[in-house]
């Protein structure tokens, strides 16, 4: 089961490499480092603070769009070009597919935060920045995020189009990023409707801000391990729950 | 496990599918049942839209019957693991073409468990029988139509499985690249698979297939072996004559119920083959010509054709 999905995941990440938009992707983020950089010299103050959170935001902003636009086509490409047959038609079960499929992306987009944070390094020990190992942790949490993002992704792709696929990724993502802002500010709300409408938003869609340490990173804040590990297991119990709905999905799914 | 004589059994299979939105249903495939037996190559013949591609796609798990029962190798096709002594060529079938031919067989022997001390070789091996080892090495999107058909059929063959399936597998080759195809049936025959193929080109169907199924809207019209087919009937026999008078053209006509067609000067007479010698010896008296004397077979295309008229017929009926 392993050796198929790892020749499932190989071949995607083969795939995605070849993808154009990846490599433009890449090098907008690399870019709005550059440009963060340079827009620092013109401030006196908190030079270094400045620079890390415009590559912060980059590796986020940029990695997440990586992982909506190639995700998105993961599994309607296949159906659509009818690659899934011949796939299909091997011992290799539909989750098997979808597993692989999902684990070779994941590990592009890891990968490409990889190449992002190196240069981020880079950027930082050239302006005297301070790096530390909270750094390190806001990188790993963006990446359990861009697994949630990935998984997101995958579970449209396996029923809708890319188009409404990318809709319904970037949607989620965005009010993953609110809803803790609303459930906090629906609390405060005389209506009972509101307060409970606000919470349950926040207990159902994923809380992706508490995947964001990117402000203790760059102030060299403390960070207790809790604030790691909890939103680690979260994000990987997150998506657990969206990759077995994307395979009940896929697995009812007629190929016509 | 059932029979293995029986390598693929199809009972009472229904499909009903949905065409858009509508609340609707389409009968795709009405009931059909047939066997295919073991070491035999079986075609199933039908017209475009019949159900051809909808009932093999069953047979490889891509899509759910609505009612009935499919098995291959005695295992219901729902399952997974039996897959790896099936092979499957699909319609017009696309691959990733940022691979090279050698790539994309790798990726298929990986998937169909195909171990790692034997892949290099099975894939050389592959890429010989289907004459791409000169190709192996280029990207799929370099390769013309023949190319890409021929490394469908070395995917399908990759983990040398006992049943071929094939869709359709000499739809736009060329003459050379149909008959390389055709050889590569044959040889699977003689190597002891057993070959399931689609298709609507009749006379690669009389030349490579030992039984056929006609299918036309959704049901089987016919199944058995070709030759029954072909040698159904009452055998018959094209004579053509020169200077045949009207006379005894007209008497020919009349006492053996030939059927007539003029060309020119030439008459030619369709007639019951055991009636031939007294018709010749009339026509020779009469101080006809003969021109030539040939049995007539019935081919496999008149029968699809009253096959499809047939279900016409009952289509217009209901």
């Amino acid at each position: 089961m392993i050796g198929r999905i790892w020749a499932m995941a190989i071949n995607t990440a083969r795939e995605a490499i070849r993808n154009k938009l990846l490599y433009t992707l890449l090098f907008f983020a690399l870019a709005m480092m550059v440009f963060g950089t340079v827009l620092s010299a013109l401030s006196y103050v908190e030079r270094e603070r400045m620079v890390q959170d415009f590559a912060f935001a980059s590796i986020r902003l940029f990695s997440v769009a990586i992982a909506v636009f190639v995700g998105v086509g993961l599994i309607h490409k296949e159906v659509e070009r009818r690659t899934v047959y011949t796939i299909l038609s091997k011992p290799l079960s539909r989750t098997e597919f979808l597993l692989g499929k999902y684990t070779g992306l994941v590990l592009i987009i890891w990968l490409q935060v990889a190449i992002m944070a190196f240069f981020f390094a880079g950027v930082s020990l050239l302006l005297g920045a301070p790096l530390g190992i909270t750094h390190l942790a806001a990188l790993a949490l963006t990446g359990v995020e861009l697994a949630l993002i990935v998984a997101l992704a995958t579970l449209f792709s396996s029923f809708t189009t890319p188009l409404l696929a990318s809709f319904f990724s970037c949607g989620i993502w965005l009010a993953g990023h609110l809803t803790r802002d609303l459930r906090d500010h629906g609390a405060s709300s005389p209506s009972a409707l509101v307060r409970e409408g606000t919470t349950w938003m926040h207990r159902i869609l994923p809380d992706l801000e508490s995947f964001n340490l990117s402000i203790e990173a760059a102030h060299q804040l403390p960070v207790a391990a809790s604030d790691i590990w909890f939103p680690a297991l979260y994000g990987a119990g997150y998506v657990a729950v969206i990759l077995v709905a994307a395979v009940m999905i896929f697995e009812r799914r007629d190929f016509r | 496990m059932s029979d293995l004589a029986e390598i693929v059994r199809v009972d009472d299979l229904v499909k009903d599918v949905r065409p858009g939105f509508g609340l609707r249903k389409k009968r795709i495939l009405e009931g059909i049942s047939f066997r295919v037996r073991e070491r035999e190559i079986f075609g199933f013949i039908g017209p475009n839209g019949a159900g051809k591609t909808t009932t093999l796609k069953v047979l490889m798990g891509l899509i759910r019957p609505t009612s009935g029962k499919a098995s291959i190798l005695g295992h219901d096709v729902s399952e997974i693991t039996f897959r790896r002594q099936i092979g499957f060529l699909p319609e017009q079938p696309y691959f990733y073409d940022y691979l090279t031919g050698r790539e994309i067989l790798r990726f298929y022997a990986k998937l169909s468990g195909v171990s790692q001390k034997s892949l290099e070789r099975r894939v050389a091996e592959l890429l010989e029988l289907v004459g791409l080892s000169m190709s192996g090495d280029t990207r799929l999107r370099s390769y013309s139509k023949g190319m890409l058909q021929r490394i469908g059929v070395a995917q399908a063959l990759v983990h040398d499985p006992r049943v071929v399936f094939l869709d359709e597998p000499m739809s736009g080759l060329d003459p050379v690249g149909r008959k390389e195809v055709r050889d590569i049936i044959l040889r699977l025959r003689d190597e002891g698979k057993t070959i399931f193929m689609n298709t609507h080109i009749l006379s690669d169907v009389e030349m490579v297939c030992d039984r056929v199924a006609i299918i036309v809207n959704g049901r089987i019209r016919y199944e058995g072996a070709i030759d029954e087919f072909l040698d159904a009937g009452e055998p018959e026999a094209d004579l053509v004559f020169a200077n045949l008078p009207a006379g005894t053209a007209t008497q020919l006509e009349e006492s053996f119920a030939a059927r007539l067609r003029g060309h020119g000067d030439r008459i030619e007479l369709r007639i019951a083959e055991k009636n031939s010698s007294e018709a010749l010896r009339l026509a020779l008296d009469a101080g006809a010509d003969v021109i030539s004397v040939t049995p007539h077979r019935v081919s496999l295309e008149s029968i699809f054709l009253s096959a499809v008229n047939e279900a016409d017929a009952e289509a217009g009926s209901r």
